[in-house]
């Protein structure tokens, strides 16, 4: 990788989710579609979405080497990464737009008004989902990180469900997925609710983790 | 949150999404501060495409700002600076640390604390 990682010295990781090989996937990924994404939208101020934020690397990475005009919205459940990646923009120079929200994926952005959604979700095959915890100091803030339900596709799912509502007609879609998570029957489902799926992003070794870009279909 | 997030944001429960009263939602006891940021008129222009006008000026008055011309700027008017600082200030440096949020469709009132709106809904919402 030739961008640098941005700083994360100002936070410590008891409740939020540190950056591992997956959210460095997500990076090298971006930095070898920054072409793609910089043509994608000659015309428009692109408003970009991370869901699921955690640390606020991907999103600070993003703003600073990859798009650096663009409005830049985040969400997840974790009140502390709802903080965190205010910090961690700021601490590595800041943007011209960037803002938090605690939200359940992009349950309550507008329609159609995203142009460009990174998610690097709970991938971990698991019994459950777990439950938001009630208390902001509770330790099991880090397990909503992993855990994803059935094949550990649960909460992507949901996300998945919802795109053609959330996405602006030219929207492209990242999103990271473990070899347990079947990412080809997804790519399979999705292309029958009219997006088309393509492997931008690979490690071959460990989890097996890619990242699929998805656009609507023509 | 900024003033301009409250142009992205709407009640998260499904069943109010196809609904209009939705979005924008009404902001009510919120305490704003001011914190300064660079001045970039392109930057404004370019972001004026991406903003629901209509909403924007409901929510100025939620706030008590009615100054805002009642249709989005165009053509000359876009080359007035003071409309562009003035938008500058409204949209990027006015943050809302404090406030609640209501659904004018569903009722349902979502909060603003230290800063960050809260859209979790409890989990027979959601
Ligand atoms: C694998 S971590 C990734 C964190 C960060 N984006 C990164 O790559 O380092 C998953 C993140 O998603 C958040 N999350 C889990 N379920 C979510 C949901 N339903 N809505 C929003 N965020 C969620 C977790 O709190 C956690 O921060
Ligand atoms: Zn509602």
């Amino acid at each position: 990788m030739s961008y640098p990682t941005p700083s994360t010295s100002h936070l410590s990781f008891d409740q939020i989710y540190e950056p591992s090989e997956d959210t460095f996937l997500i990076l090298d990924t971006l930095e070898s579609e920054q072409s793609y994404i910089l043509s994608h939208f000659p015309n428009k101020l692109p408003i970009f979405l991370e869901v699921g934020t955690g640390s606020g690397v991907i999103t600070t990475f993003t703003h600073h080497n990859i798009l650096k005009d663009a409005l830049f919205l985040t969400t997840d459940l974790n009140p502390h990464a709802c903080q965190a990646v205010k910090q961690t923009s700021s601490n590595n120079g800041g943007t011209k737009f960037l803002d938090s929200t605690q939200m359940s994926l992009a349950s309550g952005m507008r329609d159609h008004l995203i142009d460009i959604l990174v998610f690097n979700p709970p991938y971990v095959p698991d019994e459950i989902v777990p439950d938001v915890p009630q208390s902001d100091d509770a330790y099991e803030w880090l397990d909503l990180a992993l855990l994803g339900g059935a094949d550990g596709m649960v909460v992507t799912n949901v996300l998945l469900d919802d795109l053609h509502r959330i996405m602006s007609k030219e929207g492209i879609v990242y999103i990271l997925f473990c070899a347990r998570n079947k990412p080809e029957l997804a790519v399979k489902r999705l292309q029958s609710l009219g997006w088309y799926g393509i492997k931008v992003g690979e490690r071959r070794t460990g989890e097996g983790l890619t990242v699929y870009r998805f656009t609507r279909c023509a | 949150m900024k003033f301009l997030t409250t142009n992205f944001v709407k009640c998260s429960i499904k069943t109010c999404d196809a609904t209009t009263e939705s979005f924008p939602l009404k902001y009510t006891n919120c305490e704003l501060i001011q914190s300064s940021q660079d001045f970039n008129p392109d930057f404004i222009l370019s972001m004026l495409d991406r903003l629901d006008w209509s909403a924007l000026v409901k929510v100025a008055q939620d706030l008590g700002n009615s100054a805002l011309p009642p249709v989005k700027p165009e053509g000359e008017m876009l080359n007035d600076v003071n409309l562009l600082q003035d938008l500058h200030t409204l949209l990027l440096e006015t943050c809302i640390t404090e406030g609640e949020m209501t659904c004018q469709h569903c009722g349902h009132i979502y909060y603003i604390k230290n800063s960050i709106p809260n859209f979790l809904l409890p989990p027979h919402l959601a």
